[in-house]
Protein backbone atom coordinates (compact mmCIF):
# COMPACT_ATOMS: atom_id res chain seq x y z
CA UNK A 1 0.00 0.00 0.00
CA UNK A 2 2.64 2.22 1.26
CA UNK A 3 4.55 1.22 -1.94
CA UNK A 4 1.56 2.03 -4.67
CA UNK A 5 1.32 5.53 -2.66
CA UNK A 6 4.80 6.50 -3.32
CA UNK A 7 4.58 5.32 -6.90
CA UNK A 8 1.29 7.28 -7.72
CA UNK A 9 2.95 10.35 -6.01
CA UNK A 10 5.92 10.14 -7.76
CA UNK A 11 4.19 9.77 -11.10
CA UNK A 12 2.03 12.89 -10.47
CA UNK A 13 5.35 14.83 -9.63
CA UNK A 14 6.92 13.29 -12.64
CA UNK A 15 3.93 14.46 -14.95
CA UNK A 16 3.64 17.99 -12.92
CA UNK A 17 7.60 18.90 -13.45
CA UNK A 18 7.17 17.59 -17.08
CA UNK A 19 4.17 19.88 -17.68
CA UNK A 20 5.68 22.95 -15.80
CA UNK A 21 9.10 22.59 -17.48
CA UNK A 22 7.48 21.81 -20.83
CA UNK A 23 5.30 25.28 -20.62
CA UNK A 24 1.95 22.99 -20.64
CA UNK A 25 1.22 24.89 -17.36
CA UNK A 26 0.33 28.34 -17.34
CA UNK A 27 -1.99 31.00 -15.82
CA UNK A 28 -3.14 34.74 -16.97
CA UNK A 29 -0.62 36.93 -15.38
CA UNK A 30 -2.12 39.56 -16.60
CA UNK A 31 -5.85 40.53 -17.14
CA UNK A 32 -7.26 38.98 -21.14
CA UNK A 33 -7.81 42.25 -23.20
CA UNK A 34 -10.78 44.17 -23.57
CA UNK A 35 -12.79 44.70 -27.62
CA UNK A 36 -12.75 48.53 -28.08
CA UNK A 37 -13.69 48.93 -30.94
CA UNK A 38 -14.47 46.54 -34.63
CA UNK A 39 -15.56 47.57 -38.22
CA UNK A 40 -16.07 45.77 -41.56
CA UNK A 41 -18.74 42.84 -41.54
CA UNK A 42 -18.65 40.20 -45.27
CA UNK A 43 -19.24 42.42 -48.84
CA UNK A 44 -17.28 44.29 -51.11
CA UNK A 45 -17.96 47.98 -50.89
CA UNK A 46 -15.48 50.24 -49.15
CA UNK A 47 -15.15 49.42 -45.45
CA UNK A 48 -16.53 46.03 -45.87
CA UNK A 49 -13.99 42.66 -46.30
CA UNK A 50 -13.92 39.42 -47.46
CA UNK A 51 -11.28 37.33 -45.30
CA UNK A 52 -9.35 39.83 -43.99
CA UNK A 53 -5.85 37.75 -43.45
CA UNK A 54 -3.22 40.42 -42.68
CA UNK A 55 -3.09 43.87 -40.47
CA UNK A 56 -0.92 46.94 -40.18
CA UNK A 57 -0.67 49.61 -38.03
CA UNK A 58 1.43 53.13 -38.74
CA UNK A 59 1.15 56.20 -37.01
CA UNK A 60 -2.21 57.42 -38.03
CA UNK A 61 -3.72 54.81 -40.28
CA UNK A 62 -4.78 51.02 -40.36
CA UNK A 63 -3.95 48.82 -43.32
CA UNK A 64 -5.84 45.48 -43.95
CA UNK A 65 -5.41 42.50 -46.39
CA UNK A 66 -8.94 41.95 -47.95
CA UNK A 67 -8.16 38.71 -49.40
CA UNK A 68 -10.83 38.19 -51.31
CA UNK A 69 -11.53 41.10 -52.62
CA UNK A 70 -7.85 41.34 -53.61
CA UNK A 71 -7.26 45.11 -52.26
CA UNK A 72 -5.51 46.89 -49.42
CA UNK A 73 -8.15 49.12 -47.55
CA UNK A 74 -6.65 51.76 -45.38
CA UNK A 75 -8.67 53.39 -42.86
CA UNK A 76 -7.92 55.55 -39.70
CA UNK A 77 -7.87 54.74 -36.33
CA UNK A 78 -11.28 55.27 -35.82
CA UNK A 79 -12.29 52.96 -38.64
CA UNK A 80 -13.23 55.58 -41.27
CA UNK A 81 -12.43 54.24 -44.75
CA UNK A 82 -9.71 56.16 -46.60
CA UNK A 83 -8.38 54.48 -49.90
CA UNK A 84 -8.19 51.53 -51.49
CA UNK A 85 -5.23 49.95 -53.72
CA UNK A 86 -4.20 46.60 -55.59
CA UNK A 87 -1.85 47.43 -58.40
CA UNK A 88 -0.42 43.66 -59.02
CA UNK A 89 -2.15 42.11 -56.25
CA UNK A 90 -3.89 38.58 -56.10
CA UNK A 91 -4.13 37.23 -52.69
CA UNK A 92 -2.82 39.97 -50.06
CA UNK A 93 -1.62 37.95 -46.27
CA UNK A 94 0.29 39.32 -43.34
CA UNK A 95 1.50 43.13 -43.70
CA UNK A 96 4.14 44.85 -42.41
CA UNK A 97 4.60 48.34 -42.11
CA UNK A 98 7.80 49.94 -41.76
CA UNK A 99 9.33 53.31 -42.59
CA UNK A 100 6.41 54.77 -44.62
CA UNK A 101 6.21 51.90 -46.76
CA UNK A 102 4.28 48.66 -46.55
CA UNK A 103 5.04 44.78 -47.70
CA UNK A 104 2.71 42.55 -48.65
CA UNK A 105 3.33 38.99 -48.30
CA UNK A 106 0.84 37.38 -51.77
CA UNK A 107 0.22 33.84 -51.23
CA UNK A 108 -0.81 33.56 -55.09
CA UNK A 109 1.72 36.00 -57.13
CA UNK A 110 4.77 34.23 -54.88
CA UNK A 111 6.24 38.05 -54.15
CA UNK A 112 6.41 40.82 -52.11
CA UNK A 113 5.15 43.55 -52.94
CA UNK A 114 6.10 47.26 -51.42
CA UNK A 115 4.15 49.84 -51.69
CA UNK A 116 3.99 53.79 -50.51
CA UNK A 117 1.17 54.60 -48.13
CA UNK A 118 -1.08 55.99 -50.95
CA UNK A 119 -0.74 52.87 -52.68
CA UNK A 120 2.05 53.40 -55.45
CA UNK A 121 3.95 49.89 -56.15
CA UNK A 122 7.05 50.43 -55.29
CA UNK A 123 8.82 47.86 -55.80
CA UNK A 124 8.21 43.03 -56.63
CA UNK A 125 10.72 41.23 -54.69
CA UNK A 126 11.23 36.97 -55.21
CA UNK A 127 14.42 35.52 -54.95
CA UNK A 128 15.39 33.54 -58.31
CA UNK A 129 14.30 30.45 -57.46
CA UNK A 130 10.68 31.63 -56.52
CA UNK A 131 8.97 31.69 -53.59
CA UNK A 132 5.91 29.39 -52.69
CA UNK A 133 2.95 30.77 -51.76
CA UNK A 134 4.44 33.06 -48.60
CA UNK A 135 2.35 34.12 -46.01
CA UNK A 136 4.09 36.88 -43.85
CA UNK A 137 7.14 39.48 -43.59
CA UNK A 138 9.14 41.45 -41.58
CA UNK A 139 12.03 44.06 -42.55
CA UNK A 140 15.05 45.29 -40.91
CA UNK A 141 16.53 48.47 -40.71
CA UNK A 142 19.07 47.20 -43.64
CA UNK A 143 16.20 46.85 -45.40
CA UNK A 144 17.06 43.16 -46.20
CA UNK A 145 13.48 41.18 -45.50
CA UNK A 146 12.55 38.32 -43.66
CA UNK A 147 10.12 35.75 -45.13
CA UNK A 148 7.87 33.50 -43.98
CA UNK A 149 7.79 30.99 -47.48
CA UNK A 150 5.27 29.25 -46.19
CA UNK A 151 4.63 26.04 -48.46
CA UNK A 152 8.47 26.03 -48.67
CA UNK A 153 8.55 25.14 -45.17
CA UNK A 154 11.53 27.91 -44.65
CA UNK A 155 12.21 31.35 -44.04
CA UNK A 156 14.84 33.31 -46.10
CA UNK A 157 16.36 36.52 -45.64
CA UNK A 158 16.45 38.31 -48.86
CA UNK A 159 18.48 41.22 -50.16
CA UNK A 160 16.37 44.56 -51.37
CA UNK A 161 16.90 42.84 -54.66
CA UNK A 162 15.59 39.50 -53.88
CA UNK A 163 19.02 37.90 -53.64
CA UNK A 164 18.89 34.98 -50.91
CA UNK A 165 21.02 35.97 -47.75
CA UNK A 166 20.73 33.15 -45.74
CA UNK A 167 17.51 30.71 -45.48
CA UNK A 168 16.44 28.50 -42.72
CA UNK A 169 14.24 25.15 -42.65
CA UNK A 170 14.61 22.51 -45.07
CA UNK A 171 13.13 23.65 -48.22
CA UNK A 172 10.04 21.55 -49.13
CA UNK A 173 10.02 19.27 -45.82
CA UNK A 174 8.24 19.95 -42.96
CA UNK A 175 10.14 19.08 -39.64
CA UNK A 176 9.36 19.77 -35.75
CA UNK A 177 13.27 20.10 -34.69
CA UNK A 178 14.92 23.43 -33.78
CA UNK A 179 15.41 25.28 -36.79
CA UNK A 180 12.95 23.26 -38.96
CA UNK A 181 9.44 24.27 -40.07
CA UNK A 182 6.08 23.23 -40.63
CA UNK A 183 4.27 26.24 -42.71
CA UNK A 184 5.47 29.18 -41.12
CA UNK A 185 3.25 31.67 -41.49
CA UNK A 186 4.84 35.27 -40.48
CA UNK A 187 8.10 36.54 -38.97
CA UNK A 188 8.44 39.76 -36.43
CA UNK A 189 11.91 41.34 -35.72
CA UNK A 190 12.74 42.34 -32.41
CA UNK A 191 14.86 45.17 -31.55
CA UNK A 192 18.52 43.53 -30.81
CA UNK A 193 18.07 42.33 -34.47
CA UNK A 194 16.30 39.04 -33.60
CA UNK A 195 13.22 37.61 -34.55
CA UNK A 196 10.53 35.16 -34.26
CA UNK A 197 8.34 33.01 -36.35
CA UNK A 198 4.90 32.00 -36.31
CA UNK A 199 5.95 27.92 -37.20
CA UNK A 200 1.98 28.14 -38.30
CA UNK A 201 1.00 23.89 -38.17
CA UNK A 202 4.16 23.01 -35.65
CA UNK A 203 1.99 24.68 -33.61
CA UNK A 204 4.27 27.12 -32.03
CA UNK A 205 6.84 30.18 -31.66
CA UNK A 206 10.51 29.46 -32.87
CA UNK A 207 12.99 32.44 -31.58
CA UNK A 208 16.58 33.44 -33.29
CA UNK A 209 19.03 35.70 -32.36
CA UNK A 210 20.52 38.91 -34.76
CA UNK A 211 22.97 36.08 -36.22
CA UNK A 212 20.35 34.24 -36.93
CA UNK A 213 21.04 31.39 -34.49
CA UNK A 214 18.62 29.20 -33.01
CA UNK A 215 17.04 30.16 -29.65
CA UNK A 216 14.29 28.96 -28.38
CA UNK A 217 10.86 27.64 -29.07
CA UNK A 218 7.43 27.30 -27.30
CA UNK A 219 3.77 26.38 -28.10
CA UNK A 220 2.55 23.40 -25.95
CA UNK A 221 5.25 20.68 -23.72
CA UNK A 222 8.62 21.41 -25.34
CA UNK A 223 7.55 23.11 -28.58
CA UNK A 224 7.20 19.96 -30.43
CA UNK A 225 4.43 20.17 -32.57
CA UNK A 226 1.73 19.15 -29.46
CA UNK A 227 -1.15 21.50 -30.26
CA UNK A 228 -4.35 21.52 -27.58
CA UNK A 229 -6.55 24.69 -26.08
CA UNK A 230 -4.54 24.97 -22.79
CA UNK A 231 -2.64 28.36 -22.36
CA UNK A 232 0.16 28.52 -23.81
CA UNK A 233 -0.17 26.40 -26.55
CA UNK A 234 -1.64 26.92 -30.05
CA UNK A 235 -3.49 25.22 -32.80
CA UNK A 236 -2.18 26.73 -35.97
CA UNK A 237 -0.27 30.15 -35.29
CA UNK A 238 -0.69 31.98 -38.17
CA UNK A 239 0.78 35.62 -37.41
CA UNK A 240 3.18 37.55 -35.20
CA UNK A 241 4.09 41.30 -33.72
CA UNK A 242 6.75 42.59 -31.54
CA UNK A 243 4.91 44.94 -29.19
CA UNK A 244 6.11 47.47 -26.85
CA UNK A 245 7.96 46.36 -23.54
CA UNK A 246 9.32 43.62 -25.50
CA UNK A 247 5.60 41.89 -25.84
CA UNK A 248 5.01 39.49 -28.30
CA UNK A 249 1.48 38.47 -29.91
CA UNK A 250 0.73 35.45 -31.21
CA UNK A 251 -2.54 34.94 -33.20
CA UNK A 252 -3.62 31.37 -32.58
CA UNK A 253 -6.15 30.65 -35.13
CA UNK A 254 -8.03 27.82 -34.22
CA UNK A 255 -8.20 28.50 -30.85
CA UNK A 256 -10.09 32.34 -32.43
CA UNK A 257 -7.19 34.55 -29.69
CA UNK A 258 -4.33 36.39 -29.33
CA UNK A 259 -2.05 35.21 -26.91
CA UNK A 260 0.74 37.95 -25.07
CA UNK A 261 3.98 36.15 -24.07
CA UNK A 262 7.11 38.05 -22.80
CA UNK A 263 9.68 38.05 -25.33
CA UNK A 264 11.21 34.73 -24.02
CA UNK A 265 7.82 32.54 -24.53
CA UNK A 266 6.61 33.55 -20.76
CA UNK A 267 2.81 32.99 -21.47
CA UNK A 268 1.32 36.57 -20.16
CA UNK A 269 -2.50 36.71 -21.31
CA UNK A 270 -4.91 35.75 -24.00
CA UNK A 271 -7.50 37.37 -25.75
CA UNK A 272 -10.31 36.82 -28.75
CA UNK A 273 -13.91 35.30 -29.42
CA UNK A 274 -15.32 32.39 -31.52
CA UNK A 275 -18.10 32.89 -33.68
CA UNK A 276 -19.83 30.04 -33.06
CA UNK A 277 -21.97 30.52 -36.16
CA UNK A 278 -19.68 30.26 -38.41
CA UNK A 279 -17.16 27.07 -39.29
CA UNK A 280 -14.34 29.06 -39.37
CA UNK A 281 -11.67 30.79 -36.89
CA UNK A 282 -11.89 34.50 -35.84
CA UNK A 283 -8.26 35.74 -35.08
CA UNK A 284 -5.80 35.37 -37.89
CA UNK A 285 -3.03 38.04 -37.88
CA UNK A 286 -2.38 40.76 -35.46
CA UNK A 287 -0.09 43.92 -35.01
CA UNK A 288 0.45 45.67 -31.85
CA UNK A 289 0.36 49.90 -31.58
CA UNK A 290 2.82 51.90 -30.46
CA UNK A 291 0.65 52.74 -26.98
CA UNK A 292 0.69 48.88 -26.90
CA UNK A 293 -3.26 48.57 -28.57
CA UNK A 294 -3.67 45.33 -30.12
CA UNK A 295 -5.11 45.32 -33.51
CA UNK A 296 -6.69 41.73 -35.28
CA UNK A 297 -7.86 40.99 -38.56
CA UNK A 298 -11.06 38.83 -37.66
CA UNK A 299 -10.94 36.16 -40.59
CA UNK A 300 -14.60 34.55 -39.92
CA UNK A 301 -16.31 37.86 -38.97
CA UNK A 302 -15.06 39.68 -41.90
CA UNK A 303 -14.21 42.97 -39.69
CA UNK A 304 -11.18 44.84 -37.77
CA UNK A 305 -10.73 44.66 -34.10
CA UNK A 306 -8.88 47.22 -31.58
CA UNK A 307 -8.11 45.00 -28.22
CA UNK A 308 -6.88 47.33 -25.08
CA UNK A 309 -5.57 45.96 -21.73
CA UNK A 310 -8.66 45.92 -19.29
CA UNK A 311 -8.76 48.73 -16.44
CA UNK A 312 -7.30 45.91 -14.33
CA UNK A 313 -4.19 45.41 -16.12
CA UNK A 314 -3.43 48.98 -17.74
CA UNK A 315 -0.21 50.26 -16.63
CA UNK A 316 0.88 46.90 -16.23
CA UNK A 317 1.22 45.47 -20.07
CA UNK B 1 -46.45 31.70 -81.43
CA UNK B 2 -45.48 28.41 -82.85
CA UNK B 3 -42.50 29.52 -83.88
CA UNK B 4 -40.99 31.66 -81.01
CA UNK B 5 -42.15 28.17 -78.95
CA UNK B 6 -39.90 26.63 -80.99
CA UNK B 7 -37.15 29.79 -81.28
CA UNK B 8 -36.95 29.79 -77.18
CA UNK B 9 -36.68 26.04 -76.68
CA UNK B 10 -33.84 25.83 -79.14
CA UNK B 11 -32.62 28.52 -76.81
CA UNK B 12 -32.98 26.83 -73.64
CA UNK B 13 -31.58 23.15 -74.91
CA UNK B 14 -28.65 25.35 -76.05
CA UNK B 15 -27.56 26.92 -73.01
CA UNK B 16 -28.43 23.14 -71.57
CA UNK B 17 -25.99 21.81 -73.91
CA UNK B 18 -23.03 24.74 -73.22
CA UNK B 19 -23.62 25.37 -69.32
CA UNK B 20 -20.65 25.13 -67.65
CA UNK B 21 -20.39 21.86 -65.40
CA UNK B 22 -19.52 22.47 -61.35
CA UNK B 23 -17.99 19.92 -59.07
CA UNK B 24 -18.18 19.41 -55.67
CA UNK B 25 -14.87 18.11 -54.00
CA UNK B 26 -15.07 16.90 -50.29
CA UNK B 27 -11.94 17.79 -48.88
CA UNK B 28 -10.97 17.63 -45.13
CA UNK B 29 -9.44 20.31 -42.96
CA UNK B 30 -10.88 23.02 -44.71
CA UNK B 31 -10.95 25.58 -41.82
CA UNK B 32 -7.82 27.68 -42.46
CA UNK B 33 -7.56 30.23 -45.12
CA UNK B 34 -4.08 28.46 -45.80
CA UNK B 35 -5.30 25.21 -46.80
CA UNK B 36 -7.88 26.99 -48.60
CA UNK B 37 -6.17 29.13 -50.45
CA UNK B 38 -3.84 27.05 -51.32
CA UNK B 39 -6.08 24.50 -52.81
CA UNK B 40 -8.02 27.49 -54.62
CA UNK B 41 -4.65 28.87 -56.16
CA UNK B 42 -3.61 25.37 -57.80
CA UNK B 43 -7.27 24.98 -59.07
CA UNK B 44 -7.19 28.86 -60.76
CA UNK B 45 -3.73 27.56 -62.25
CA UNK B 46 -5.26 24.49 -63.52
CA UNK B 47 -6.51 24.85 -67.74
CA UNK B 48 -10.30 24.45 -67.84
CA UNK B 49 -10.76 26.17 -64.30
CA UNK B 50 -12.91 29.44 -64.22
CA UNK B 51 -13.60 29.47 -60.71
CA UNK B 52 -13.13 27.97 -57.37
CA UNK B 53 -15.01 28.95 -54.37
CA UNK B 54 -14.95 27.02 -50.36
CA UNK B 55 -17.54 26.11 -48.35
CA UNK B 56 -15.85 25.96 -44.63
CA UNK B 57 -19.20 25.03 -43.60
CA UNK B 58 -19.73 22.17 -45.59
CA UNK B 59 -16.23 21.57 -45.96
CA UNK B 60 -16.49 21.20 -49.61
CA UNK B 61 -14.36 23.17 -52.75
CA UNK B 62 -16.76 24.17 -55.84
CA UNK B 63 -14.95 24.15 -59.12
CA UNK B 64 -16.62 25.59 -61.80
CA UNK B 65 -15.28 24.56 -65.22
CA UNK B 66 -15.37 25.93 -68.62
CA UNK B 67 -17.45 25.37 -70.98
CA UNK B 68 -16.86 21.82 -72.81
CA UNK B 69 -14.28 20.98 -69.79
CA UNK B 70 -14.66 17.86 -67.72
CA UNK B 71 -12.72 16.69 -65.28
CA UNK B 72 -12.19 12.72 -64.21
CA UNK B 73 -12.06 12.32 -61.02
CA UNK B 74 -8.54 11.08 -60.92
CA UNK B 75 -7.58 14.46 -61.95
CA UNK B 76 -9.01 16.29 -59.39
CA UNK B 77 -7.60 13.83 -57.02
CA UNK B 78 -4.40 14.60 -57.94
CA UNK B 79 -4.53 18.35 -57.44
CA UNK B 80 -6.40 18.30 -54.22
CA UNK B 81 -3.50 15.54 -53.08
CA UNK B 82 -0.65 17.62 -54.70
CA UNK B 83 -2.19 20.65 -52.42
CA UNK B 84 -1.44 18.45 -49.16
CA UNK B 85 -5.36 17.16 -48.35
CA UNK B 86 -7.59 14.08 -48.76
CA UNK B 87 -9.87 13.89 -51.48
CA UNK B 88 -12.97 12.20 -49.79
CA UNK B 89 -15.79 12.79 -52.73
CA UNK B 90 -16.66 14.20 -55.94
CA UNK B 91 -20.25 15.31 -57.01
CA UNK B 92 -20.44 16.45 -60.31
CA UNK B 93 -23.54 19.44 -60.67
CA UNK B 94 -25.17 19.71 -64.07
CA UNK B 95 -25.94 23.31 -65.15
CA UNK B 96 -22.97 24.41 -63.06
CA UNK B 97 -25.73 24.56 -60.00
CA UNK B 98 -24.15 24.93 -56.65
Amino acid sequence: MKYGVWLAGALLGGLLALAWFGGALNWNREAPYELVQSWGGPGTSDGRFNEPTGIAVGADEVFVSDARNRRIQVFDKQGRFLRAFNEGLERPMNLEWHDGRLYVADFFADQILVYQADGKLLHVIAPPDGLHNPGGVAVRPDGALLVADTYAHRVLLLGPDGKVLKAWGTPGETGSASGEFNYPADVTLAPDGGFYVADGYNDRVQQFDAQGNFVRKWGGPFGVNLHGPFKGWFATATSIAYGPNDKVFVADFYHDRVQKFCDHGGYITSFGAAAPDSATHTAIAVDVDSDGGVWVANYARHRVEQWRPSGAARGRS
Amino acid sequence: MRSLIAVLALALSTSAVAANLTYRLRVDGLACAYCAYRIEKAFMTTRGVEQVDIDFEQGNVLVDAARDVTFSEAELRRIVNDSGFTLRGVERLEGGAK
